[in-house]
Order: C-alpha cells, then structure tokens, then sequence
C-alpha cells in the first residue's frame, strides 16, 4: 500500500463515510472502492462481486480470486441526552469504540466544553436538537437527565424513528412511571417494553464509572444482535 | 452487521510512517475453523520488530513480526502467510484453538 492511500484511507474514515479497501493480493495492487465510482482495469472484472461485499458489509478473499475486500462502515450515531456525571464516563469508554456521539442538553451549564471536551453538544431541547441530527433505524439513545421535560421527548422521537437502542436511566419506579407517561401519549405497550429501563446491564456498580460501564456493554451487545 | 469497533491501527501506521519509521501492514484475510480473530483484524510491525495490534490470539504474532521484519530486509511488496493447527515442533508458531489463518503481509511505501 502506498502512503498517499493510507492517508486517503484514514480521511475517509475521518469524514464517515462508507468505502472498501480492494487488494490484490499476488501483487499487492490496492485501491479504494466507492459505490458510485469506477475501478480501475486490475479490479473492474470484479467489480459485481466487490459491488456484493459492499452491500453485505463483509471482508473476505473473492472466491476463486486473489481479491481482498475489506469494507468500512459508518459509525453507530448514539445520542446522549443529558450532559451528566455518566455521561463523561460514557464517552471515555466509547472513545476506544467505533460511536459517533452527540450529546444533547438544554441545561446550558451542564453541556459545557470544558467538561465535554471535543464533542458534539447540543444546547437545545430535544425537538429542536433532533432537527440538527439525521437519525433512523442505525441510531441508539442514552437518556441520562431522569427529567421527564428534557428525557421523553428524545424517548418518543427515538421510538418514532424506530432507533435499534434505547435506554433510559432511572430506578424501576421512574420507570414505571415513564411508561405510564408514554402510553397515555400513545405509544404500543411493544414499543414502550423496547425501552431498555433501568438502562445497563446487571452489574451491581453503584457509581458513575461502573453505571457508565454497564450501559456500554448494553449498547455493545444490542449492536451485534442486530 | 454493525461493527462497532475500530482499533485505529490504521491510524497509528501512518503516525509511525509520519516518524521515519518502515512499516508493514499484516492483515488476517481468511479464517477456516475456530479463529482467535476476525477477517479484517490487523497489526502493524517497524523494521526494529515493535508491532501494534493483533492477528490472533498472541498465538502467532511473534512468527509474523519475524516475517514482517524479513519483508522489510527484502524490501519485498507483499506476501501471504498461513498458519495451521500448532504441533508439538512448533508450538509458538500454530493456532492452539485448532482453527487456521492467512495472513497477508504488505509494505507500506
């Protein structure tokens, strides 16, 4: 590989978007596939099969070919709503994964840089917030304030747009009431019991590393069961 | 699917590069059995033997720092390795979980 395309690599990834890395692997030939654009002569013969790899999010050697295609996906978008304590931690952990994170708070002295360093924050509240944000069926939702002002709208918009995680902080009895709240709005008791309430997994950690902890390890395994 | 890791090796490569160093770039492309990891995981080794990353389990990494490390003498572009069941000869070398891998080897120039 050539410098100048690993650092074309590296960019692409940078900028999110989805491309595949094609080598062929007699004579250490590679290139970056995109969709929407042309191979060169080494690799158009294969282009349907490459084509076939993107689609299916897959790595692996063409069969029959010396071809290795290794696809890049986009990150996981996650929402935090709610500039908290766990929400640092969260997104230490994260920081080793492969999330893309945008908090959201409207609490303007919570959602600050300094104690959220080099993210994306949104001062707004969640309806507003949500008109900044693409979301669809790949987005996952942290609700983290407890405040059913600033947390069920970010609930009911995330289960509007059918997001693959949603999770809410709070012990069983707010989330009793949470769901309560959300069925008198409408919501089908399916889509009330996707809510992932208490948020985590049982852990047992009471402070805010360990909750942070186990509401990634929630995120995580909810991503491969997809 | 919806990996969501990335361990940045790729990243790290070009910080080494960046810092004079020669790097190659060893990446698992075939799996058969049981693997200790996926197609697509990587590690990265400078001509000294310092490597970043894994292609297994830490069963056959020190056989491909060597390999990597030859690469670099040779000067030579790319090359693919397989390794298969551990035996008794060459047990550092072999992947105890019984399942194989190939690894291809490329140059960053």
């Amino acid at each position: 590989m050539k410098h100048s395309q690993l650092k074309e690599i590296i960019k692409k990834k940078a900028s999110k978007t989805e491309f595949a890395i094609v080598t062929n692997l007699k004579n250490g030939l590679s290139e970056i596939y995109e969709p929407d654009k042309s191979l060169s002569k080494e690799f158009e013969a294969h282009k349907k099969q490459i084509d076939n790899f993107f689609k299916l999010k897959k790595n692996g050697v063409i069969e029959n070919t010396e071809i290795f295609v290794e696809t890049y996906i986009r990150p996981i978008k996650v929402i935090i709503v709610g500039a908290v304590h766990i929400a640092q931690y969260i997104i230490d952990f994260a920081k080793s994964l492969n999330f893309e994170i945008s908090i959201i708070d409207p609490r303007g002295y919570f959602a600050t840089s300094e104690r959220f360093p080099d993210m994306k924050i949104i001062d707004k509240w969640p309806n507003e917030a949500f008109k900044e944000i693409e979301t669809n069926e790949n987005t996952a939702l942290i609700a983290l304030t407890h405040d059913p002002k600033i947390d069920d709208p970010a609930l009911q918009h995330a289960l509007n747009k059918k997001f693959y995680y949603i999770g809410a902080l709070g012990s069983k009895k707010t989330h009793e009431n949470r769901c309560q709240r959300l069925k008198e709005a409408g919501f089908s008791d399916e889509q009330i019991n996707s809510i992932h309430g208490p948020i985590g997994i049982k852990l047992g950690g009471r402070s805010a590393p360990e909750i942070a902890l186990s509401i990634i390890a929630q995120l995580v395994s909810e991503t491969y069961k997809k | 699917m919806k990996n969501s890791f990335d361990e940045k090796i790729l990243e790290e490569a070009l910080d080494w590069i960046e810092a004079s160093q020669k790097v190659v770039l060893a990446t698992v492309i075939q799996t058969w059995g049981s693997s200790p990891r996926q197609v697509g995981s990587r590690m990265i080794v400078n001509e000294k033997g310092d490597f970043s990353g894994s292609v297994s389990g830490g069963c056959v990494e020190s056989a491909v720092v060597r390999e990597c490390i030859g690469l670099i003498k040779d000067n030579k572009l790319c090359k693919k390795i397989e390794f298969k069941v551990s035996n008794e000869s060459a047990w550092e070398v072999g992947l105890a979980c019984g399942g194989e891998i190939a690894v291809y080897l490329e140059q960053i120039n």
